[in-house]
């Protein structure tokens, strides 16, 4: 297992840690509400440490996630952050169609490679990871080593 | 049965209310957070910068209540969260019970995605918080 991949398995058990806090059910609410928001900061700063990680990978030209098409952690240069968010929300919103009709299972990554750049979309529990790059960047080497 | 709460119940909630208001301080971008009651009073306020607090709880209740008319006049029932997004930064309301609002005031830089996040998370335990000691 290479580096981002070991990444991601941290974060999907961060996201799974968080969700089962969330279903979590008493009527000890102070506890809980403070459980809650420990698990959900853990998750979120985990994230954002990604991101800020990833930028450094040879070739990447940022890494944003998000959360329902709005911005959540965002490191270098994206052209429009906004109309980023409402694209990736859509290209989930197809795939997960697809998911039903062709047995696919839960999304996991979805590629949009265009003639100049190419843009990798992860879902992490609530939240969609992008990667963005140059077409001809080899991402899976490039995210293999961590070069921060 | 007693409606009649321990004085400690209620200090334990609204030490958890400042903890709520302040973990939602600490993300960026996010430069006030306030508990507004009913009648646009602020109970519990969270910021960093000097703001009139009654003319922001008076403005949230309006800002809120034109809201949710709009909400009801298009059939879209009630008004979960409303974002006013403004030149130097966004307004954030959500209502939590019994007319208690929530509002955060951000910066511009603030990561709308990620204060949206952590409202829609927040709202519903200080739903839990407020039905308990009301």
């Amino acid at each position: 297992m290479h580096w981002f991949e070991s990444q991601i398995l941290t974060l999907y058990k961060l996201a799974e840690a968080y969700n089962f806090s969330k279903i979590q059910e008493g009527n000890d609410v102070l506890n809980i509400s403070e459980q809650g928001r420990q698990k959900r900061s853990e998750f979120i700063e985990a994230v954002q440490a990604l991101v800020n990680r990833v930028i450094h990978s040879p070739g990447v030209t940022a890494c944003t996630a998000y959360h329902e098409g709005l911005i959540l952690a965002q490191s270098g240069k994206t052209p429009d952050i906004d109309a980023l968010g409402a694209m990736i929300q859509e290209s989930i919103r197809v795939a997960q169609k697809g998911e039903a009709i062709l047995h696919l299972g839960k999304i996991q990554q979805i590629v949009i490679v265009g003639d100049l750049n190419k843009i990798a979309m992860i879902t992490i529990g609530p939240i969609i990871l992008c990667v963005l790059s140059p077409k001809h960047t080899n991402l899976a080497l490039s995210l293999s080593q961590y070069n921060g | 049965m007693s409606i009649i709460k321990s004085i400690e119940n209620r200090k334990s909630h609204s030490g958890e209310i400042d903890s709520i208001l302040r973990n939602l301080m600490s993300l960026q971008g996010v430069s006030a957070a306030a508990i507004v009651d009913s009648d646009g009073l602020v109970t519990h306020i969270h910021r960093d910068f000097e703001v009139n607090t009654d003319a922001l709880g008076a403005s949230v209740q309006i800002v809120f209540g034109a809201a949710s008319k709009a909400a009801k006049h298009v059939g879209h029932n009630l008004a979960n969260i409303v974002i006013c997004e403004n030149t130097e930064g966004f307004v954030l309301l959500a209502p939590i019970e019994s007319g208690f609002m929530l509002a955060l005031v951000t910066e511009r830089e603030a990561l709308l995605g990620r204060i949206r996040f952590e409202l829609k998370e927040t709202i519903p335990v200080l739903k839990k918080l407020f039905l308990s000691f009301l």
